[in-house]
């Protein structure tokens, strides 16, 4: 379910009066050429292809392509944009995995890569783009090797001279083997830090293009229908993941679009394989990787006749996430708390630390609980929690602030059979939440030994319930589909994602132990388990018995492996982008001198991936990750056998679902947050119901009035230029709704403005006033743990160093009694015993003698 | 006495008829002493002898043994330096060598070492480890010794005002100037500026030499930048470590101590019943002596850290 935001229909009706500057996409999106924030881009070109014999050209193939792209500006690591074009050649043979070398074996395809620098022949030669800049995570993508009579690049019309000779592309030929009878040709990388690889073998490829590397290619060649329409989610890497590309705030960036239309020869007979144009038919499918003809295949993405056809879309970066630490050096002013703000935090935290006149603002992701409990203690001055906390002592005054309207939602990545795309859309129901959750599904055939479960689906996908509600997709069980990726820790999500069962008659008669209508049952673990919970436990423990000797030398329990919760939702977000089910059965071992052991499961092919997890919609917006849309209402008896979804109403996370969620929240008081139970969501069934709106928690008593000062900025700078949505410094970024002074938000808006006041003034309690009329004493502990360096408690051994004014104080006395007697007593004794031991002696013997 | 030998009835002599049990009585040139005199003259004379031994060794031998622990910790932070294993920060076990403190102009050499609890400064000087190392950015404090163990720190307060002071530290070397002496009254230096660096050394003090009751302060100010202090410091301190306090958990080590002193002494008395002085003396005064120097160097735990 795509997020339809504001700007965009904006841009629409800009684009709707701009008739004539008009470009209907595929996608129903319309881009304008205006600029806006997020930067859409759009261009168009015709690409050709042809054959050259003398003086005489015969033009092959002509395109004019389209490509639009969603957005380009202020990108960071990892985000995916919507790449799209119409007006291409259709594509042939298609490949189960698009990405990186596996989809070589394609005809016609539209080649997408990331490559550094921008395409202007006016610019300085080192930050302009070439082949040389572009990315490929593999050497097959960029050398070739091949007999004379099949190194087709040499037939090049467009190439230079140079390279049509045997070996071309290498200056130094250092670490490559070449075959004197073939021809070769390669494309070294340049690095950012303008090292060159040759890029002639897999020893000679940059770090980041090892075997196996961190994160998997990129880099596409997708598929063009047969309408000519295409579209990619491309994921674009900064320096932090690929330090060679090395794309960052400083060094700008390209997307190349190169729609492969094949090479244009020169001087070829007709039956060169130079001049083939295709053995495979449009739209067909090439899953065997067959051999298809390269001159029209995305191998010679880089030779100069596709090289001339592309489209370069401009990118640009934000700031990476150690900006802060890099750019500042003052101490932080650590906010603890929800991951649900993060990538706010992401774009929030240089637009207070690049300002002197602001504090440097840090995000330290930890559970809602122990965050509110640093804040109590003193340790921590502000918290990001979702929800109103028991007081531990009476006479604390704790304000909640609204930062966010935000939330969790369950992302998905799920082929289509027969490798027809990925699932647009994907409806879930409490009672599916409650199977994947309590682990309800089998796995395999492994699991079907649970006790009290033998007749329960292997997988979600064969669930009857999930079928009926999500038409169209395959059978075949998989262990991935048995498992929603969650959190292991405390989190108030994980609250709101349980009570969202909880509120629901139909799930919670599952958890407690009815037969759902098709006859599948909880796991017995989990019969009766009390929701809501912030943290969801392991409670199987049940290890099956099997004949293969590597589980019999690692027993664990299975359904735990499938679960298998990871401590962030980052971490759920990177695995759903990967499409890499964290299931931890693989068992194995690397040979048969080796141990067995167990692992993550290998990553799923293209075409059969399977996954759910829990992420929060700033991940899932910055990822581009689906998300699946939630009932919130049903007019079906919880015990029919349902066949459809009707009678059922699912909403996905937009801006308006999440809009009419926040309007629902009920005001308390300031030192309470808005009641926003699943069952007020219930209220509206528009109302997305997972939606949360995280709150600055913090002190509105005792805390040191310069942290209190920051915080109350903080909440006032957040609820302001922090709502601005954007993709810049300082604002809001997709997944969050913006908090504003009227509509939906008022309220939230408010009460952020009335709790900082609070925060500000830090109101003493009364007895404090008539005790103490000034400031409170300095032994506040300062801020955070790490704000302080120095500092010391011992009262009398410095005056504190954060004191502002020269003020003079004087050092207190200390002294020690025994210090000062000590020497002299023991003197003194010495002295006395000395003296007393032969005095007593004389005595005595003067009187025996008289 | 010879008898059993002329006799030739014995094959083998018993050892006490080699080595006499008695010397052959002296004749009485003096009346003794009614008992109970004698043993108050004699207790009299003990306790003399201990507190005599005991100051001894505060002040004479203790400066011996910190001379030598001064030594070893030199050669440890000297390596370590030389490997870069010395440590910057994070949480450093008690007792090790942290810094090394040089003042050439008064030819002074201090090893610096973790803690400030008084079992830490018998060594050298302490770092007090909740404040971050010397050389770092912030306010380090420094406990040492004015009257016994080498008395480190009574050059600092006596000749150190307006001194350069050199610290070496694993980061680097950094020069830091001494002001004057600050005791109770005396104006708190202002607060630092951002990345400033302050040492404040912490040493006892008072009226007289012999009368060393009140905390008084040395501070030194950075010349130059001064070193980051990487996180992970401890944000509280033990209560031996806080000036003037005393170390009791000593108690055990220490009546241990002394029950083996009294036990060496009882078995010396009897071995010298049996075996007679002068064997009794060689075998009996090393461990005695042994053993005492180590139950005063326990028993100076329990003094205030700073004396």
């Amino acid at each position: 379910m795509t997020i339809i935001r504001p700007r965009e229909i904006v841009s629409l009706v800009l684009a709707l009066l701009l008739v004539a500057l008009m470009v209907a996409t595929g996608d129903g999106r319309a881009t304008a050429a205006t600029a806006d924030e997020v930067g859409a881009f759009s261009k168009s070109k015709t690409v050709t292809r042809e054959f050259i014999d003398g003086d005489a050209t015969e033009l092959v193939d002509s395109r004019d392509v389209t490509v639009n792209v969603d957005h380009t500006v202020n990108l960071r690591g990892r985000e995916r944009v919507k790449v799209s074009w119409t007006g291409a050649r259709p594509s042939a043979g298609r490949a189960s995995d698009p990405a990186g070398e596996k989809g070589l074996a394609q005809e016609y395809p539209v080649v997408v890569m990331q490559c550094r620098g921008a395409d202007d022949p006016s610019l300085p030669a080192a930050q302009q783009m070439s082949q040389k800049t572009c990315w490929t995570s593999t050497v097959q993508q960029r050398s070739q090797s091949s007999a004379t009579r099949n190194a087709v690049w040499r037939k090049d019309a467009y190439a230079a001279p140079a390279d049509r000779e045997q070996t071309s592309g290498l200056d130094d030929v250092t670490g490559c083997e070449i075959n004197p009878e073939f021809s070769t040709h390669a494309t070294p990388f340049v690095t950012a830090a303008g090292k060159t690889f040759a890029a002639c073998s897999a020893s000679t490829m940059p770090p980041e293009a090892a075997v196996g590397a961190a994160f998997p290619p990129a880099e596409v060649a997708a598929f063009t229908n047969g309408d000519g329409q295409g579209q990619v989610n491309f994921e674009v890497r900064s320096a932090t993941e690929n330090e060679s590309l090395g794309c960052s705030d400083s060094t700008p960036c390209s997307i190349v679009v190169i729609p492969i239309m094949g090479l244009s020869c020169l001087d070829t007979p007709a039956t060169d394989a130079c001049e083939a144009t295709g053995s495979l038919r449009p739209g067909s499918n090439n899953f065997a990787n067959d051999g298809v003809d390269a001159a029209v295949s995305p191998l010679y993405w880089w030779s100069e006749s596709n090289w001339r056809n592309r489209i370069t879309v401009p990118l640009t970066f934000g700031l990476a996430p150690d900006a802060c630490n890099v750019l500042d050096s003052r101490a932080p002013t650590a906010f603890y708390g929800s991951e649900l703000m993060s990538q706010a935090a992401l774009q929030w935290a240089p637009a207070y630390c690049l300002r002197k006149d602001r504090f440097k603002f840090q995000l330290n992701r930890m559970g809602d609980d122990p965050a509110f409990v640093l804040v109590e203690s003193g340790q921590a001055s502000a918290a990001f929690v979702s929800g109103t906390r028991e007081k531990s002592t009476a006479d604390e005054k704790i304000g909640y602030a609204p930062s966010a309207v935000t939330g969790f939602a369950i992302s998905y990545i799920i082929d289509e059979p027969d490798n027809a795309g990925e699932r647009q859309q994907l409806n879930l129901n409490p009672r599916l939440v409650a199977k994947l959750l309590t682990q309800s599904y089998t796995g395999s055939e492994l699991g079907r030994q649970h006790p009290g479960m033998a007749t329960n689906p292997a997988s979600m996908n064969i669930d009857p319930e999930f079928r009926a509600l999500n038409p169209g997709l395959d059978t075949t069980p998989r262990e991935a589909g048995a498992a929603l990726l969650s959190l292991s820790e405390s989190s108030d999500v994980i609250k709101s994602l349980t009570s969202y069962i909880a509120n629901n008659p139909e799930a919670m008669a599952f958890v407690n132990g009815a037969a759902d209508p098709w006859g599948m049952v909880v796991n017995p673990s989990y019969k009766g388990i009390k929701l809501p919970l912030a943290e969801f436990p392991l409670l199987d423990s049940f290890i099956p018995t099997t004949l293969d000797p590597c589980r019999q030398q690692n027993p664990a329990p299975y359904f735990t492996q499938l679960a298998a919760p990871v401590t962030s939702f980052r971490k759920v977000a990177e695995a759903v982008l990967d499409g890499w089910p964290n299931v931890q059965t693989k068992c194995e071992r690397s040979s048969a001198a080796d141990p067995y052991k167990t692992g993550r499961a290998d990553r799923p092919g293209v075409g059969t991936r399977f996954m759910l997890g829990v992420v929060s919609l700033g991940d899932a917006a910055r990822f581009g990750l689906r998300t699946a849309a939630l009932q919130t209402s049903s007019s079906v008896a919880p015990t029919a056998a349902i066949d459809s979804s009707a009678g059922r109403t699912f909403v996905g996370p937009t801006d308006s679902s999440l809009s009419l969620a926040a309007a629902t929240a009920k005001r308390g008081s300031t030192s309470k947050a808005f009641d926003l139970s699943q069952a007020r969501l219930a209220k509206n069934p528009e109302a997305y119901p997972g939606t949360m709106i995280v709150y600055t928690a913090a002190k509105t008593r005792g805390l040191e009035k310069a942290e209190a000062k920051k915080i109350a900025s903080f909440v006032r700078i957040s609820t302001r230029e922090g709502q601005v949505p954007g993709s810049g410094n300082g604002k809001l970024p997709e997944g969050y709704v913006s908090i504003t002074k009227t509509g939906p938000t008022a309220a939230l808006y408010a009460q952020a403005q009335k709790v900082a006041t609070l925060i500000e003034k830090q109101t003493p309690a009364a007895e404090e006033k008539a005790k103490a009329p000034t400031a409170a004493p300095a032994a506040t502990p300062a801020a955070a743990p790490v704000a302080a360096p120095a500092a010391p408690e011992a009262p009398a051994a410095v005056a504190p160093t954060v004191a502002p004014t020269e003020e003079i104080v004087a050092t207190s006395s200390q002294t020690s009694r025994p210090a000062g007697f000590l020497l002299p007593l023991l003197i003194g004794l010495a002295l006395a015993a000395g003296i007393a031991g032969p005095v007593t002696r004389l005595i005595a013997r003067l009187r025996v003698q008289a | 006495m010879t008898e059993a030998v002329t006799a030739g009835r014995r094959r083998f002599q018993r050892p006490a008829q080699m080595w006499p049990i008695r010397q052959p009585a002296k004749t009485k040139a003096i009346e003794p002493l009614p008992d109970q005199l004698a043993i108050m003259s004699t207790s009299f004379t003990v306790l003399a002898v201990v507190v005599l031994w005991f100051l001894a060794q505060l002040l004479l031998f203790s400066g011996l043994e910190q001379g030598r622990a001064q030594d070893r910790l030199f050669g440890q932070f000297r390596t370590q330096l030389a490997e870069a294993t010395a440590p910057v920060g994070g949480i450093i076990a008690p007792g090790a060598p942290v810094a090394l403190l040089r003042i050439p102009s008064l030819d002074y050499d201090q090893v610096v070492v973790e803690g400030t609890s008084s079992g830490m400064l018998l060594d050298g000087p302490g770092h007090r480890r909740d404040t971050v190392l010397p050389g770092q950015a912030g306010v380090s404090e420094i406990f040492g010794k004015s009257s016994t163990f080498g008395k480190p720190f009574a050059d600092i307060v006596n000749r150190g005002a307006g001194q350069k002071m050199t610290v070496v530290t694993g980061q680097g070397e950094t020069t830091y100037k001494i002001s004057g002496v600050r005791r109770a009254g005396d104006p708190m230096p202002g607060a630092l500026a951002a990345g400033g660096s302050r040492i404040t050394m912490v040493t006892a003090g008072g009226s007289s030499a012999l009368t060393p009751n009140e905390v008084v302060y040395v501070d030194a100010e950075l010349q130059g930048t001064a070193f980051v202090a990487p996180s992970g410091r401890l944000n509280a301190i033990g209560p031996s470590e806080v000036p003037m306090a005393s170390d009791t958990t000593v108690m055990p080590a220490l009546a241990l101590s002394l029950g083996a002193l009294a036990l060496v002494v009882v078995g010396a008395l009897f071995a010298r019943q049996r075996f007679g002085v002068m064997r009794t003396w060689l075998i009996a005064a090393p461990v005695v002596l042994a053993l005492a120097w180590m139950t005063s160097d326990l028993t100076t735990y329990l003094l205030p850290n700073l004396l």
